[in-house]
């Protein structure tokens, strides 16, 4: 599903962010991506999205070699690639549904699969009773969910979650890492790149580490460190 | 199946959310195309006054005294057959000696000492081009039997130096006008990116496609053109109506534009209108939407 060949990413031409990075993950895989900050954890999420160009090797996501992707293919990319981040990134002045359904709007979905897929997704992750609550009226984690259903709205092949739980207390980070594994369970590739000690130890997944732009450790059903 | 009624609500949404940007676009769209109309009204004013001034303007090819009727024969055919002409006509001396009676008074002191002999005789050649009357003067100048041509040259001259200078400086005007409206416009376009950017990276990370994000962009910026092109219009149809229209009976020695006229050029200024706000909004919108 994500092959990353060789994979070396240089910023302006002097900061090594990834360096001579391989990795391969197979569908359907639940992936922790650890290691300090400026490790390169970042730098791999924005690379698979094609926000950055690698600077040498090569990446493919659901058979495409990205840098053979010309730049108006990127958005039909990113149509089968959802992603969730830290700060959830939802529209205020827009209600739960209107954040998850502007997601299909935008890529020109018909207001009948609109009409459809929302309130299920939405009831999928558990807040089929908020859907015209607006996300100041939410916790944190139930923001975290309606990102989490926008990201997985469009039925993405991949999920990238970049420390999803980096803003939650303990007990919501555990909530939102129950919903993850069961995206992952209906076959979505999971990878979750994260700081969060007790919650890779917990799930027991495949970890890759990374330190310094390189992998130094790649081990399936691992610890954080 | 494209769905229009995404891209026209989120217009609207771009419209509503910047309204005092947006006023201000449109507001400087309406000045630049009210003077670029204004301009367009002033040349087809100053054609008119050209038109019927140089209508008027003949040039006279005095002839010698001793000219043989041969001779005179065959300046009026140089003459006829000139592309530029339109009509030749023959003054005797007692045509003009008549001609000086009726401009100076019968009793006048000047017409009372000469005769006809005094006068020469002349072709008075009307143009259908008045530009090149210098063709006429250098055709028949050193022809025998010429004595002098007189084209009122310094006159013409100083006309189509003046009308040209006029014609022109408003058009620069007006397109300065329209530069600095094609750059405020790209202003609010940009101002609207910015304080919906947050939308704009969503919208880029679910796979929108550039297109879908710009066209709403683009709309705005076209609607604030249009509106202040209808605005330019409406303001010019009331000051012809006002201004102009009361001078038609009052100031009766220059012809003066129409009312209908602002028809004509209406077009042109929602055109430019349009032209300038499209092309705006796409300057505006190339290095911040690139993926």
């Amino acid at each position: 599903m994500i092959s990353l060949q060789h994979v070396t990413k240089i910023y302006k031409g002097q900061i090594t962010a990834l360096d001579d990075v391989t990795v391969d993950i197979d569908k359907g895989e639940f992936v922790f991506v650890v290691g300090p900050s400026g490790s390169g954890k970042s730098t791999m999420m924005r690379l698979l999205l094609k926000e950055e160009q690698v600077s040498g090797g090569a990446i493919f996501v659901a058979g495409k070699n990205l840098e053979k992707l010309t730049p108006w293919r990127v958005p039909y990319l990113r149509r089968n690639i959802g992603t969730v981040f830290q700060d959830f990134k939802l529209l205020q002045d827009k209600t739960v549904f209107e954040n998850v359904s502007f997601a299909l709007d935008v890529i020109g979905k018909q207001k009948s699969v609109i009409d459809q897929r929302v309130p299920e997704i939405l009831d999928y992750v558990g807040l089929g009773d908020k859907l015209n609550n607006y996300p100041d009226e939410l916790s944190g984690g139930e923001q975290q969910r309606v990102s989490i259903a926008r990201a997985c709205v469009n039925r993405p092949l991949v999920l990238l979650a970049d420390e999803p739980t980096g803003n939650l207390d303990p007990q919501t980070s555990v909530d939102i890492m129950r919903l993850l594994d069961k995206v992952n369970r209906i076959g979505t590739t999971v990878v979750m790149a994260t700081h969060d000690q007790a919650i890779v130890d917990a799930m027991r997944r495949r970890v890759i580490e990374l330190e310094d732009g390189h992998v130094v450790r790649d081990q399936a059903r691992g610890v954080y460190s | 199946m494209v769905r229009l009624d995404y891209y026209f609500r989120e217009t609207v949404t771009g419209l509503r959310r910047n309204g005092l940007v947006v006023f201000a676009a449109i507001l400087t769209a309406f000045i630049a195309l009210l003077l670029l109309g204004m301009a367009l009204l002033i040349r087809r004013e100053v054609d008119l006054i050209v038109a019927n001034t140089t209508g008027r303007v003949e040039v006279v090819v005095y002839l010698a005294d001793d000219i043989g009727p041969d001779q005179q024969d065959r300046l009026n055919g140089i003459l006829s057959e000139l592309s530029v002409v339109s009509q030749v006509d023959y003054e005797s001396k007692e045509e003009a000696y008549e001609r000086a009676k009726e401009l100076f008074g019968p009793d006048s002191p000047i017409i009372a000492n000469v005769g006809p002999e005094t006068f020469p005789a002349s072709f008075r050649v009307k143009l259908s081009e008045p530009e090149d009357y210098k063709v006429v003067v250098a055709t028949v100048e050193n022809e025998p039997g010429v004595d002098e041509v007189n084209a009122q040259q310094e006159f013409l001259d100083k006309l189509f130096a003046l009308t040209s200078l006029f014609r022109n400086g408003v058009l620069v005007l007006a397109f300065a006008m329209l530069l600095a409206s094609a750059i405020l416009i790209a202003n609010t376009v940009r101002m609207g990116l910015f304080a919906r950017r947050r939308e704009i990276g969503i919208m880029k990370l679910v796979g929108a496609t550039n297109w879908r994000i710009r066209v709403p962009f683009l709309i705005e910026g076209v609607i604030e053109g249009v509106l202040g092109a209808a605005l330019a219009i409406a303001i010019l149809l009331a000051a012809m109506v006002i201004f102009i229209e009361p001078l038609h009976d009052s100031v009766t020695f220059v012809p003066w534009i129409e009312t209908s006229d602002v028809l004509v050029i209406a077009p042109i200024m929602v055109l430019g209108g349009i032209a300038v706000s499209f092309i705006a909004s796409l300057l505006a919108m190339r290095r911040f939407l690139d993926v």
